[in-house]
């Protein structure tokens, strides 16, 4: 019984893990990425790279928001809406939007942003058209080129068979405790495992809460039934429900001048003295039925959704807001939503998500070269069909992505400022890249393509500091003597994965030729007794 | 500072973890470890990785239990590269360990009084 307990759950860690690996690869990797989502985006965005962090930021938001309400009434007196994203943390710089009225056909409006520098409230050079982090963002979690929906469903089982390979990874693997610090250098198959050991324990707690909250973050799509069968509107009645705001309607007709912003922010500062606004938003401004929304932060509180307080443009009268104390579902959905993302994590916190999250790529990527691996020396160096297409995606996967990722960036880079659809084009060199590696390993999967991609990723990734540096007013050294950490990171972890590949590409290189002496050798010996 | 004598008491922990196994014990002192020296080591390591815990959990409210899984991760990490790669470093390291928790701590206590 227990031996064929322990001989099924290695047979359904090995199947539910090799049917997925790449897909939670891709998951692993872009939602890593997506830790340092503004980070991306200040990088993607040279306009911004000079705007130096606010000293004051809190203290200054009444003003910016004042000097906001005054802009937007000059500029977009008749707009459906208007949007003021306070500069934050990660976030340099201010925002004031409006929308355009819709056009026929159109689902969402267009905003009309105008980029300021909080610091001396004088509007930033335009900026890019760039995809930035949100493409990452959205890959993580509905990947691409695929409907929303059906990406998310894909996402979702590739969870789901993620926690199963977890958990019986955990079971199967007899000496977790006694192998905890054991790595074997040099041990062909063994190295390989223990890599995959070494990198799936020291992050198990970080594997199984981000798995798990993970596919808690898609639960209303997962399992709507409760929903369904409760609400007369379905998911869209329940989420009424629960978000108040949702429920204000006011029939109020025609024109009414907005009433001072000052007079609603006392009303803010009265309930939350300290708040840190992240967000000012007016619904119908100027209208008798207008809408102000104020957004803060919920600082390290493990709450995903930000509190907010909506008042009734026209009287200051406040209309809805979101609950003081959530209730035991409400706490625990927010709170395992909010671990997921790791929103309003520290700096030293967000490093450790990543740290877990290069743990789990290295678990996914050793996972597989362990499947291969231990399938040709059982075949005799005889590959199959399917260990083929293994192979070719292991190596399309863990070496296309990070190419593909330097591509994404290097685009950003060279792409004209005013060509058509930048951002869209930005994606396109992402996945073209990918689609050449995929074609490479298609065509030869030995060591030497192995080596070969190595010594392209390592070119790759010391070419996006590099192309930083000709292309921008800035470079790593320059942001180190000015302090801009957020840039100098940025490059300087391109120019550490440059590092691991160049050492990647020596390893190969000496691994491939200690190979050949050692065939030689034996060819000679099998001579000499044939003699 | 409170985040640095956590993740030191964190790492102390589980190089008591990692001492308390007869092989790597030997890798270090070249002897394997008697039983009461096992069993020490794994007492001071329990207790080192639940003051850890108490730490991250009372200053960081909501995301302390987070910290604190990040903290075992970087351990673990920083740990098996000594004990597998740089095994002559152990001992000075241990040492840098024991300091780092001795001067957070007395930091710590002279900015709360």
């Amino acid at each position: 019984m227990k031996d064929s307990f322990f001989r099924s759950m290695t047979w359904l860690h090995t199947w539910v893990g090799l049917l997925t690996c790449w897909i939670i690869y891709v998951i692993f990797f872009a939602g890593t990425a997506s830790f340092f989502r503004d980070e991306i985006n200040l990088w993607n965005q040279p306009a911004i790279h000079n705007v130096q962090a606010q000293t004051d930021r809190v203290a200054a938001q009444r003003q910016q928001i004042i000097k906001g309400f005054d802009y937007l009434n000059q500029h977009a007196s008749n707009s459906p809406s208007w949007r003021i994203t306070l500069p934050e943390e990660r976030i340099p710089y201010l925002v004031y939007g409006y929308a355009k009225p819709k056009e026929p056909g159109q689902r969402r409006s267009q905003f009309v942003n105008t980029q300021l520098n909080p610091n001396t409230m004088k509007a930033l050079p335009p900026f890019v058209e760039s995809k930035g982090g949100n493409f990452f963002y959205r890959l993580h979690y509905q990947l691409y080129y695929l409907d929303a929906i059906t990406g998310r469903w894909v996402v979702c089982f590739a969870s789901f068979f993620m926690l199963l390979a977890i958990i019986s990874g955990v079971v199967i693997h007899k000496r977790i405790f006694k192998d905890m610090f054991t790595f074997r250098r040099n041990k062909g198959t063994r190295s390989w495992l223990d890599a995959h050991n070494l990198s799936s324990v020291l992050a198990l707690p970080f594997h199984l809460m981000i798995t798990y909250t993970g596919i808690i973050t898609l639960i209303f799509m997962l399992f709507p039934y409760p929903a369904l069968t409760t609400y007369d509107k379905g998911m869209r009645g329940f989420f009424n429900d629960v978000t108040p705001s949702n429920n204000v309607t006011n029939n109020a007709q025609g024109s009414a001048e907005l009433l001072p912003i000052n007079t609603i922010l006392d009303q803010v500062y009265t309930k939350w003295p300290s708040a840190d606004i992240t967000r000012v938003q007016v619904s119908k401004p100027n209208m008798a039925a207008s809408t102000v929304t104020v957004l803060v932060s919920p600082a390290k509180a493990l709450r995903d959704q930000s509190p907010r307080l909506l008042f009734s443009g026209a009287t200051g009268e406040l209309v809805a807001q979101t609950d003081d104390e959530l209730s035991s579902s409400k706490a625990l959905y927010e709170s395992l939503n909010s671990m997921h993302t790791g929103r309003f994590a520290t700096p030293l916190l967000r490093w450790l998500y990543v740290l877990g999250g290069i743990a789990g790529c290295v678990m996914i990527g050793s996972g597989c070269i362990v499947w291969a691996k231990r399938i040709r020396e059982r075949n005799k160096g005889k590959a199959s069909f399917g260990l083929q297409l293994v192979e070719a995606l292991n190596l399309a996967t863990i070496m296309g992505l990070p190419l593909a990722t330097c591509a994404f960036f290097i685009a950003n880079r060279l792409l004209s400022p005013t060509v058509a659809g930048r951002g869209e084009k930005e994606v396109t060199a992402f996945f073209l890249a990918w689609l050449v590696v995929a074609v490479m390993a298609l065509l030869k999967r030995d060591r030497l393509q192995w080596r070969v991609m190595a010594a392209i990723n390592a070119l790759a990734c010391l070419s996006v500091p590099a192309i930083n540096a000709l292309t921008t007013q800035g470079n790593i050294v320059s942001y180190l003597l000015n302090k801009q950490w957020a840039l100098f990171i940025f490059d300087a972890v391109f120019l550490l994965f440059s590092i691991l590949f160049l050492v990647q590409t020596e390893k190969l290189r000496t691994a491939s030729s200690a190979s050949k002496k050692t065939a030689n050798k034996l060819a000679d010996n099998k001579k000499r007794q044939e003699a | 500072m409170i985040d640095l004598l956590s993740f030191s008491l964190c790492l102390f922990a589980f190089n008591g973890f990692a001492l308390a196994k007869p092989a790597h014990f030997k890798t270090v002192f070249t002897t394997r470890p008697s039983k009461l020296q096992s069993n020490l080591l794994l007492i001071v390591a329990w207790i080192s990785i639940l003051l850890s815990l108490l730490l991250c959990v009372v200053t960081q409210q909501g995301y302390g239990a987070l910290l604190f899984c990040g903290f075992m991760g970087l351990s673990v990490l920083i740990i098996t590269i000594f004990y597998n790669f740089i095994e002559k470093l152990i001992k000075p390291f241990s040492f840098l360990n024991m300091l780092l928790i001795g001067l957070s701590g007395l930091l710590l206590a002279v900015n709360s009084l």
